[in-house]
């Protein structure tokens, strides 16, 4: 007889709670009810994971019970007017002096992008995704929550700005500003390993 | 002027031309860019990637 505890999947189940945070975190924006969406939906997970059947990867059950959580707090955060505004976005999409630190006066890159070598290689990597996941947690609040969105779920853009509240050119600077801090984080600790030591 | 971009430019349009049309034509001064820059071509190939793993990483097991 298998009791709930010694089920190995269980601790599968928690090698995804790095990433379903971070899908909470793309969708409420606060901390502490991310983990609180997190812990509720992973208990539910532990109860209900006989009936998960295999048919979709086990992240995208996670996902799903996590989704209807989030759903849930977001619920009770707007009943009880918790309401955040967009003041991290103007502060953080104000301005382009993140740009100046990637390029010079006369609008060259830096750090030259490098030609990756068999980046399809990487995919099949389990310790390229934990750089994956280590670069998308180095990104600035928004920019992290907004690519979550747009890249990962692959929301369209136009529903991230409504529901972000922000102009679609703010969106696109923040997208823009996520797309260059990750490549270069991946450089830095994955692909640029092997020919450069920077 | 219009015509021509440097690289800080021609990332930018890049970016965005992620969030347009997949059919729409890639302006003439960023493709005259790409044509002679290198570095901007990497660029390009990793916002290939970066979406291809992003969206991966959703359905990993």
């Amino acid at each position: 007889m298998s009791t709930p505890v010694t089920d190995p999947r269980f601790a599968e189940i928690e090698s995804h709670r790095p990433y379903l945070l971070r899908y909470a975190l793309s969708q409420l924006r606060d901390g502490q009810l991310a983990e609180e969406a997190v812990q509720e939906a992973l208990l539910a997970a532990l109860e209900s994971i006989g009936s998960f059947g295999g048919k979709s990867s086990l992240r995208t059950w996670l996902t799903s019970i996590l989704r209807f959580k989030v759903i849930d707090l977001q619920r009770r955060a707007s009943t009880e007017r918790l309401h955040f505004d967009a003041g991290d976005f103007a502060a953080e999409s104000e301005g382009e002096a993140w740009l100046d630190d990637l390029f010079d006066e006369t609008g060259h890159w830096r750090v030259p992008p490098q030609a990756w070598s068999d980046p399809e290689a990487a995919l099949e990597q389990r310790r390229f995704w934990e750089i994956f996941e280590r670069c998308l947690d180095r990104l600035p609040g928004a920019a992290g929550r907004v690519f979550f969105k747009r890249e990962i779920l692959g929301e369209e853009t136009e529903a991230i700005c409504k529901d972000e509240r922000i102009t679609a050119s703010n969106c696109w600077v923040i997208l823009h500003r996520a797309r260059l801090g990750l490549r270069a984080c991946l450089e830095k600790n994955w692909f640029g390993g092997v020919e450069s030591a920077g | 002027m219009p015509g021509k971009v440097n690289c800080r430019e021609a990332s930018r349009l890049l970016s965005v031309a992620c969030e347009r049309d997949r059919a729409s034509r890639e302006p003439d001064a960023l493709q005259y860019h790409l044509g002679r820059c290198l570095m901007c071509r990497n660029f390009e190939s990793q916002l290939r990637f970066l979406r291809k793993a992003a969206k991966r990483l959703s359905s990993q097991d």
